[in-house]
């Protein structure tokens, strides 16, 4: 037998073991993933792809509003046009053909005949005006209303006036005519949003709480099971479907509260889509591979890192007393070294913005902003020229943003960047409600906000954020030149003549520096190594129409 | 006793107008800052028309005291409201979500209660023992190591190692819904054994020191003097006395579990009522955050009454209700 003594140090050196063992299992490295296979071009039917996702706000179109539940709502369901998962280019999808009048103020949509919801019954025209007006009518409380604020009746639905959308005409089963307040050449792509599908009146009538857990949509794939909350929501192939049969039998969103936990269960084996959890961005990729476009995964090329269509930016006060002067602004613009904050906080997985409009939206430019870039000695120049020579003279300035979300680091480089050219700054953190209450107000003198694309055209950048008097304009930057310039465009029919003159008007913004582009987003997402073909959208959306799994 | 029953039952009343009416003050114009329109609307702006509607609907417009008086008369009939953010009613998202944290936080008891005091006596009985230094050292681990990093090691030992080195033979589920393969109870395994992990050492330390206070007492010199057996002793005599503080702890605690373990329901992603009312206040969703504190309240004033009465049971001397008291 063991002495006292020693029995006390071998229990020291077991607790001590204990605290040994919990280190190593968190340090562990896991083994190589496998090398890198060419896709082939035998395509196997069938399997459940298992797709993470945290809890959504809704599933139902009347509201589906963010990312999570916007997922699952294409999934089942189908809008009047869809997006290239790549180019972003609008194609067919509920709707076969469509057309404008003249001054894009009349649409006419003629739906593919045929094609069925998941009760069997075929989709009308009228499932649209349904579906629409069940997203104007204020007693459902829609965040998305917004979607379809260009259609004529829209203000007086909303206002309790109407029950129905004046502008939305049914005029036979197969033709959907939509009749708007104003010109407005891109509303293709409006009704391309999930949400604007269409819904079955009789089933959302006889159960609207139900309908919301297991909505039937006009989409590939239906609901097996209501969505369990906060577990999972299960979809599987429609037989019926009026498009082209999906390869895999169906998705399981998983829905897991923690990122980490869902990138464990990924590396495990049970997930075959996940979010990359910060720090394991470099890891990923050498274990996984890089998908070379960015979007696409198979084996081997798995790690996802392409663009997304969002633009995070610094918000200036354009009333403000200091910041109404633009060269002020520019000088502000050129002082943010923006290659920095994209490496030190976010590990090269966002990229420099050098407009408002980020790439993957039709009609990207390269330095759409002119003073959106780094050139500290620029930026002491124009300072000088506007009466401050190293910032003398300026008062603090105040960069409001909210809590919580990591601004704060960003900002502090900011902060340093603007000291470097003589600006003093200090920052003021709050609750994202009171911040939002107070950009709404204009109470403030500079601030942050990101802004991602409901779809995929430039309009949905220029026109909310710096059209006088949108309520989406928080820099109340007014410019009647640029008013009518917007105006103009939503006017012209001609897709290419409409792209250039919303790339003159962004350079046009850009010279007044309103606000200040600081990085475009990217995706940080992964895919297992029996995805194929797995295209991950600009749109933050995944394409389960053309993916398939190898068994 | 039934006359004590019933008059704690009637303290929980003004406990219970307390906690709501301080949920109202929360809630009110200018306490909080966000605009409640704002919450259930989103973040894109709207128009004022859509806006008054918004504020009659929710009856927003009304004096506060008016719209207590609305919301405890629903109350009464069981009606929580509707959430601003899911527009479901408030009480089936609880209903969907407390047997969740009823089942974790049972199984976490469980393993609180038979580790806890059995790893607390034993080390009381063989005071520095071999197994006493190591219970007392690795309580001491246990109650520094985070929740979280326990969670995600357990799950990287047993959901991901392990799986490794058996060739995927054994293993444990990560997530409540990463495997469906196995029987619901497995699931509980490491978010149970996460959950219970920081009282377990507590209750093994506080078993400890109160076993070690009544070994020490006459009564047990007494008892051992009159020959009974050992196992008896510690058993029928020192165990019993030493239990009461255990036992207040761990109904506190079970009252703590039941209220929701936020880290815990977010590491192994739970559905538990802690993550959706954490979740409710970071959204200002009033009605699931006065909902589920609400009901939390009543729980844990049920449970705190249960452990009252138990004490009756453990300690003879003490008698509820009465002149008695």
């Amino acid at each position: 037998m063991l002495s006292v003594r020693y029995r006390k140090v071998l229990a020291l050196l077991l607790s001590l073991a204990l605290v040994m063992s919990m280190a190593a299992i968190s340090g562990c490295t896991p083994d190589d993933g496998e090398p890198a296979e060419e896709p082939t071009d035998d395509i196997q039917m069938g399997g459940t792809f298992k797709f993470y996702i945290s809890q959504p706000a809704f599933i139902d179109p009347v509201n589906l509003q963010e990312s999570e539940g916007t997922q699952v709502g294409q999934a089942v369901f189908d809008s009047l046009v869809t997006f290239d998962p790549l180019t972003s280019e609008v194609k067919p999808a509920a709707a076969e053909s469509w057309e404008s009048n003249d001054d894009a103020t009349v649409w006419t949509f003629r739906l593919v005949p045929g094609a069925k919801f998941h009760n069997g019954r075929e989709v009308t025209a009228q499932d649209f005006k349904y579906a629409w007006e069940r997203i104007c009518n204020p007693d459902n409380e829609s965040e998305i209303s917004y979607h379809l604020s260009a259609v004529k009746g829209y203000d007086e639905m909303q206002a309790g006036e109407a029950t129905e959308l004046e502008g939305v005409t049914v005029v036979d089963d197969t033709t959907l005519e939509v009749t708007l307040s104003y010109a407005f050449a891109d509303f293709e792509y409006v009704v391309g949003h999930p949400a604007l599908a269409p819904v079955p009146q009789e089933e959302v009538e006889a159960d609207p709480a139900a309908f919301g857990k297991m909505p039937i949509g006009n989409g590939p794939f239906k609901m097996s099971e209501p969505w369990a909350d906060d577990q999972y929501v299960k979809v599987e192939k429609f037989d019926e479907y009026y498009g082209q049969e999906p390869y895999i039998d169906g998705i399981d969103f998983m829905i897991l509260a923690d990122q980490d936990t869902a990138y464990l269960e990924f590396q495990a084996g049970n997930m075959d889509f996940v979010q990359i959890p910060t720090g394991q961005i470099q890891a990923t990729i050498d274990e996984y591979g890089e998908s070379p476009d960015g979007y696409t995964s198979n084996p081997g090329e798995q790690t996802i890192l392409g663009t997304e269509q969002a633009v995070y930016f610094i918000l200036l006060n354009n009333t403000d007393e200091v910041l109404q002067d633009a060269e002020v602004r520019k000088a502000f613009s050129l002082a943010i070294d923006r290659q920095a904050i994209c490496d030190t906080i976010f590990e090269g997985t966002r990229i420099p913005a050098s407009g408002i409009v980020p790439e993957g939206i039709v009609g990207f430019q390269e330095g759409g902003f002119e003073y959106s870039k780094y050139d500290p000695e620029a930026a002491k120049e124009v300072l000088a020229e506007a009466g401050y020579p190293e910032g003398e003279g300026l008062p603090v300035i105040k960069l409001e943003y909210n809590t919580g979300s990591g601004h704060e680091d960003i900002l502090q480089l900011v902060q340093n960047d603007l000291k470097a050219i003589g600006i003093e700054s200090e920052l003021a953190g709050m609750e994202w409600a009171q911040y939002l209450d107070k950009l709404d107000a204009k109470e403030y003198q500079s601030g942050r906000l990101g802004w991602i694309a409901d779809y995929p055209i430039m309009d949905n950048f220029l026109y909310p954020l710096f059209k006088t008097g949108s309520g989406d304009n928080y820099s109340a930057y007014t410019n009647p030149e640029v008013d009518a310039m917007l105006e103009e465009a939503r006017k012209t029919v001609d897709d290419d003549e409409r792209v250039e003159l919303y790339q003159e008007i962004e350079k046009k913004i850009g010279e007044d520096a309103p606000l200040i582009p600081v990085m475009y987003y990217r995706h940080t997402r992964v895919a297992s190594d029996r995805v194929m073909d797995g295209i991950f959208s600009p749109n933050g959306l995944f394409h389960f129409e053309s993916v398939w799994l190898k068994q | 006793m039934i006359k004590y029953v019933f008059r704690r039952i009637l303290q929980m009343i003004p406990v219970f107008i307390g906690v709501t009416v301080l949920l109202f003050i929360l809630r009110a114009p200018g306490v909080l800052p966000g605009d409640p329109v704002r919450m259930i609307t989103g973040e894109r702006p709207i128009s004022d028309a859509l806006r008054e509607q918004i504020i009659k609907k929710h009856a927003l417009d009304q004096p506060l005291h008016k719209q207590y008086y609305i919301y405890v008369t629903n109350l009464l009939k069981g009606d929580l409201g509707e959430s601003y953010q899911r527009r479901t009613s408030v009480v089936d998202i609880f209903a969907d979500k407390f047997p969740n944290t009823l089942r974790l936080a049972l199984a976490a008891i469980v393993i609180e209660i038979i580790v806890g005091i059995a790893a607390g006596i034993i080390s009381a009985v063989r005071q520095y023992s071999f197994s006493d230094v190591f219970v007392t050292l690795s309580t001491s681990v246990l109650v520094s190591v985070p929740v979280f990093w326990l969670g995600m090691l357990l799950q990287i030992f047993f959901g991901i190692r392990l799986k490794e080195w058996t060739g995927g033979a054994v293993f444990l589920p990560m997530s409540q819904m990463s495997s469906s393969q196995f029987p619901d109870w497995v699931h509980l395994i490491l978010p149970a054994i996460t959950l219970a992990s920081v009282s377990t050492a507590y209750v093994a330390r506080i078993m400890r020191s109160q076993m070690l206070e009544a070994m020490g007492q006459d009564y047990i010199r007494t008892a051992e003097a009159k020959g009974l057996t050992r196992r008896a002793v510690i058993f029928r005599h020192a165990l019993k006395n030493a239990l009461i503080p255990v036992v207040t702890f761990v109904g506190i605690d079970f009252g703590v579990m039941m209220s929701g373990a936020i880290l815990t329901e977010t590491v192994f992603s739970w559905p538990g009522v802690g993550r959706e009312i954490f979740l409710a206040v970071g959204q200002r969703d009033w009605p699931v955050v006065m909902g589920g504190v609400i009901i939390i309240v009543v729980i844990v004033m049920i449970i705190n009454l249960l452990v009252d009465l138990s004490y009756a049971v453990l300690d003879p001397r003490i008698r509820y209700g009465g002149a008695q008291e």
